[in-house]
């Protein structure tokens, strides 16, 4: 989730509006009130005043900024949100967007409005390029869902159309460039068209807002027109438009943008965005617009789920502090959310709101007290069980990794294109180190082997722990179960030496077992064996075959044995 | 010291020589060669015994003398079997002398193991004596006189062959054969060779001659290194010394039987937990999207979804179905809430997708098929879930991890019950007296905390993640009771126990760094 760095005094001064007078806030009195965001602060620089904060809440874009960190804590102290006057605000005359036919199969919604009165500083400059970034990175996926655009409104002349156009139809000089170019060629080479252009892939015509002097705004999702599309340090009017593939969160980033301009100063008009087919949201959307979203919660929910018993007068008071519009019912609350949010889908979405706004620590913590038995799956006993009984016989327990390469499960173990040599792999692997699932244990020690030859002998090793075996007959076409692998290496190391420690773990496990040969290539011919429970395979035992010890450059003997502890204990 | 603790300290060979001249009259000098016959012991044993002894002030040298010895050379030996290329020059001469034929130098030297320039060096001295002579045609003749240093060169390698001698015992004549035929500096291949040779003798010191009376009047027990089962049967150990050991020195090392030591870490939670009431749960190192994020409400379009954070198995790429009712429902509660009261997420969920297997890539997917299992209510459960994450391996991201995690189900369950359950695992877990809870955010869970301790080590550290599932999660499940979703994060309490600053050695293959942390939690 996002980490945004936002400036100390930039945050007191917006901490500041409405009646509250501007004042300095101390680091520890910060990290207090960054509960009510799900804030954390990770870094404080005290000669500049930056603040490194990370938001958890992916649902909650409206956080990611400072305005809107500012904004939640400014409620906590004014005691209700007040209320946006733009979100009722009629359109002024001829201020439209016009929506061509073609879009819905390309990025079908847009959303916009203009901002006046708010001369651009620096400090709000940055601001509101990190906004843009994180909301269009983040919330956006990649600009993929939604993408935002900033423009100098005096530049602009209404309406403004978004339409389709052939690549090589429009041409502007884009933001970064010195030359003009078409869609075509932003594309093909403009960072953010190499960046981003796959978004638009397979598309034969392509998007483009222009105003009604037919001047390019811009090419969305990709670039602004550097001519309009740049916002400069003292410009105090803005046109701020958001396009995407999901209007409501098309609408909601605008409503967003909205509301931290407005908290910066300037006053919003709303944009009428004409479509030319009704979307959800109707044929003519004025935007910013408040989606209205709200729920009516028993008090008995809430109440239950807290485990506290608070009264309507309560939770009305915390959610209304916590820029709720609620009205109370009889046993019942009706809250709806600020036009800035969108994240209510179900009851306990406000439930957990109460608990922020009135603070975690006004719930006292109690035990729960219903009894319940624990206890250890068969499969971990069985393990502990092994696990003790090869401490016993003096050997030491490693712990490896799972995944690791075919190269050492299989090819260095001689198993290509065996039975043996079979495993899980990864489409995606970041690299071969670490591309595919063990699925036997000798070679995660032989591993160990191979690093430690300076260690004194002899070395006894064991390790019991998970490998996915495939199984074509499993529903996930793997089964995961666990082995205890064994080794012994030193310069006498004998298969009789390891058959002795085979025969003392299965006395005590219980199970009565027998080895019938096997041609294994892992192992010397004539060394080796099936170990055989109940007529069942579970296992192999010998000496390593003297190619797998040079192809891990082990230069010692070493007899093992390997043994499927899951399938032994699902023997009688 | 006292004699009779220097009688104790001294070794069984340093009790025989001691005694050898403790048996003669005061003052006696021996030489080497007779200490080691009145003694008993073989020159190795001897020599060891004289360093001890000289070492301990004992024993002093009386004299030392240094004399040249000769002895064979490996040349000299084979002479001593065949013939030295002399006497083989010689008797050549001798046999044409008889035969009439022609004999040249180039003839020698053509001969069988007859080096050129030992036939040169035989021819030029046998002319010297008067028993060659080189005529006409480089022919050689004998004179029929005989060799002087023929007989002497056979005579000396029949003597020293039979043992070295000192060279001033042999007479004028066979010095000067000895000093023309010893390897020298540039010639090796000479039958003599003549070293010096260091003869001491020595005597004993104040302390030896006391040492030496106190042993011989007081005797000494045979002194044996080991108890034998012998020994003990027939109770001869009550005549015998046991040889004191130097207990300060170091212990030899052994290999030892043991667990890892972040096991012995990880076996110490699963104990508390199972404590507390906590049945273990097992998964699959392989699940499908499905029970890995989908049941657990993470829409399809969720960013920690993305191909750069999960593996997905190559093949086979796909489970052959997900079970019902479980995909309708899940399926249902993304769209549009289904019927969990949720508007869900509003969008059109991908029902192949959810069959596409992946690496497990949190323990919350164990969670989630074991509320789709029928658990105990109220019921508690935990797994230790290895799991698998996209990233870059570092200092702090492994590619594969343990996580801890669990659920609590019941009718008593909801927020407070939660914070209660947190707090036990802070002083159980974690040893910590103090508790902080803060908002969090899991797309699983609502409310959501996080929980940070005070470490009785470490200071303010985030202990754990937690939250009352969501009904999206569990109605579609078949659970109607509220459920704990908690997990633990543990790896930095392991390193920090362990003594460790890098997460790639909680798997290390450095055997030594295995057998050397003791792991104490």
């Amino acid at each position: 989730m996002p980490t945004i760095s936002i400036f100390k005094d930039d945050l007191e001064s917006l901490l500041a509006l409405g009646s509250l007078a501007k004042q300095p806030v101390s680091i520890q009195q910060l990290e207090d009130w960054l509960m009510l965001v799900k804030g954390e602060l990770k870094g404080h620089n005290q000669e500049t005043g930056e603040l490194r904060i990370e938001l958890q809440d992916s649902n909650r874009p409206d956080l990611w900024c400072c305005e809107g960190i500012a904004r939640q804590i400014r409620i906590k102290q004014q005691g209700k949100l007040k209320p946006y006057p733009f979100f009722s605000k009629k359109v002024k005359k001829g201020q439209s967007l016009i929506v061509a036919p073609g879009l819905e199969q390309v990025r079908p919604y847009v959303a916009a409005c203009t901002a006046k009165g708010y001369r651009v500083t620096e400090e709000g400059l940055a601001q509101l390029i990190q906004t843009q970034e994180k909301l269009a990175d983040i919330f956006g996926h990649k600009r993929k869902t939604v993408s935002i655009g900033i423009y100098q409104l005096s530049k602009i002349q209404f309406p403004v159309t978004y339409e389709l156009v052939k690549p090589d139809q429009a041409k502007f000089t884009p933001l970064g460039m010195e030359t003009v170019m078409t869609l075509a060629e932003i594309l093909m080479v403009h960072p953010k068209g190499l960046e981003h252009g796959h978004i638009l892939a397979g598309q034969s015509r392509l998007p483009i807002l222009r105003d009604a002097k037919n001047q390019p705004l811009s090419f969305p999702p990709i670039i602004n027109s550097r001519e309009v599309g740049e916002v400069h340090v003292g410009d105090d009017e803005l046109f701020v438009e958001v396009t995407g593939t999901d209007q409501l969160m098309v609408v909601l980033t605008l409503n967003i943008f909205a509301a931290n301009l407005s908290d910066r100063g300037a006053t919003i008009e709303p944009v009428e965005v004409q479509y030319p087919k009704a979307t959800p949201l109707g044929k003519r959307v004025v935007t910013p617009q408040d989606l209205e979203n709200s729920k009516t919660v028993q008090l008995k929910t809430i109440e239950q789920a807290l485990g506290q018993e608070l009264g309507v007068k309560v939770v009305k008071q915390a959610l209304e502090v916590y820029g709720y519009e609620v009205s109370a019912g009889k046993g019942t609350v009706k809250a709806k959310l600020p036009p800035y949010r969108q994240d209510l889908m179900h009851a306990m979405d406000i439930v957990e709101d109460v608990a922020i706004s009135r603070g975690y620590s006004e719930f006292a913590p109690v035990m729960p007290a219903q009894f319940t038995v624990g206890g250890l799956s068969r499969s971990e006993q069985t393990s502990d069980r092994a696990r003790e009984l090869m401490v016993g016989l003096g050997f030491q327990e490693i712990i490896s990794n799972i995944m690791g390469s075919p190269e050492s499960y299989r090819d260095q173990m001689r198993l290509a294109d065996t039975e043996w040599g079979r495993m899980v792999e990864v489409d995606n692997a970041m690299t071969l180190t670490f591309s595919c699932l063990r699925q036997w244990m000798l070679p995660s020690l032989l591993r160990v082997e191979a690093a430690s030859n300076r260690a004194f002998y002899p070395h006894r090793l064991f390790e019991a722990g998970d490998v996915a075996i495939p199984d074509a007959t499993h529903e996930l076409g793997s089964r995961t179960e666990t082995i205890l692998g064994v080794v012994i290496a030193h310069a006498a190391a004998h298969f009789s030496e390891i058959h002795s420690c085979l025969d003392v773990l299965f006395y005590y496990l219980g199970k009565d077992y027998s080895l019938e040969p096997v041609q294994h290539p892992s192992f010397l011919e004539g060394r080796a064996g099936r170990i055989v429970v109940a007529g069942k395979s579970i296992g192999v035992i010998g000496e390593v075959h003297p190619e797998v010890l040079e192809r891990w450059q082990i230069t010692v003997p070493v007899v093992s044995f390997d043994v499927n502890l899951s399938q032994l204990a699902a023997l009688a | 010291m006292e004699t009779s603790a220097l009688i104790d300290s001294l070794h069984p060979l340093e009790i025989k020589v001691l005694m050898a001249f403790g048996s003669r009259p005061a003052g006696t000098v021996l030489e080497t060669e007779p200490l080691a016959v009145a003694a008993e012991l073989e020159p190795s044993q001897l020599s060891m015994a004289i360093e001890w002894l000289l070492a301990k002030s004992l024993l002093i040298v009386h004299t030392e003398t240094v004399a040249p010895i000769v002895s064979l050379t490996k040349v000299g030996e084979q002479y001593v079997s065949g013939a030295s290329p002399i006497e083989r020059v010689f008797s050549a001469a001798r046999e044409v002398a008889s035969t009439g034929k022609r004999l040249t130098i180039p003839d020698l030297q053509a001969q069988d193991g007859l080096d050129p320039s030992d036939v040169s060096k035989a021819v030029g001295r046998l002319k010297k004596e008067g028993v060659l002579l080189i005529v006409q045609g480089g022919c050689i003749e004998s004179t029929g006189r005989p060799s002087p240093t023929v007989e002497a060169i056979r005579i000396l390698l029949q003597q020293v062959s039979e043992a070295s001698r000192e060279l001033k015992s042999f007479p004028e004549a066979h010095r000067q054969v000895i000093e023309d035929y010893a390897v020298k500096r540039g010639n090796a291949k000479e039958p003599f060779r003549v070293d010096d040779r260091v003869t001491r003798s020595f005597t004993l010191s104040p302390a030896g001659v006391e040492a030496a009376a106190y042993l011989a009047q007081e005797g000494v027990a045979e002194e044996v290194s080991q108890l034998t089962p012998e020994l003990l049967k027939d109770g001869s150990w009550r005549n015998k010394r046991f040889r004191k050991y130097t207990i300060s020195l170091r212990a030899p090392r052994i290999g030892t039987g043991k667990k890892h030591p972040y096991r012995e870490f990880l076996d110490t939670v699963k104990t508390k937990l199972v404590s507390m009431g906590f049945q273990e749960m097992r998964g699959s190192l392989v699940e499908t999207e499905f029970w890995n994020m989908d049941a657990l409400f993470m829409p399809q379009f969720h960013p920690a979804r993305d191909v750069h954070d999960v593996y997905f198995v190559k093949n086979p790429t796909h489970a052959a179905k997900i079970a019902e009712p479980f995909l309708s429902r899940v399926m249902q509660a993304h769209q549009d809430g289904g019927k969990t009261g949720s508007t869900g997420w509003k969008y059109a969920f991908n029902a192949e997708r959810a069959k596409r297997l992946v690496l497990r890539s949190q323990g919350t997917a164990v969670s989630a098929r074991t509320l789709a299992a029928a658990p105990a209510v109220p019921g508690k459960y935990f797994s230790i879930a290895r799991c698998f994450r996209y990233d870059q391996v570092d200092a702090t991201h492994a590619t594969d991890f343990f996580q801890v995690e669990g659920i609590v189900l019941g009718e008593d369950i909801h927020f407070r019950t939660l914070l209660g359950l947190l707090n036990l695992f802070a002083r159980e877990v974690a040893q910590a007296k103090e508790v902080k809870f803060l908002p969090a955010y899991f797309p699983f869970t609502e409310p959501s905390v996080e929980m940070h301790v005070r470490h009785p080590r470490l200071g303010w550290m985030e202990l754990g993640g937690a939250g009352l599932f969501r009904a999206e999660v569990t109605l579609p499940l078949g659970v109607t009771v509220p459920v704990i979703a908690w997990g633990l994060g543990l790896d930095r309490m392991a390193m920090v126990a362990l003594g460790i600053h890098d997460i790639r050695e909680l798997f290390t293959d450095n055997l030594d760094l295995i057998r050397t942390t003791r792991g104490i939690f």
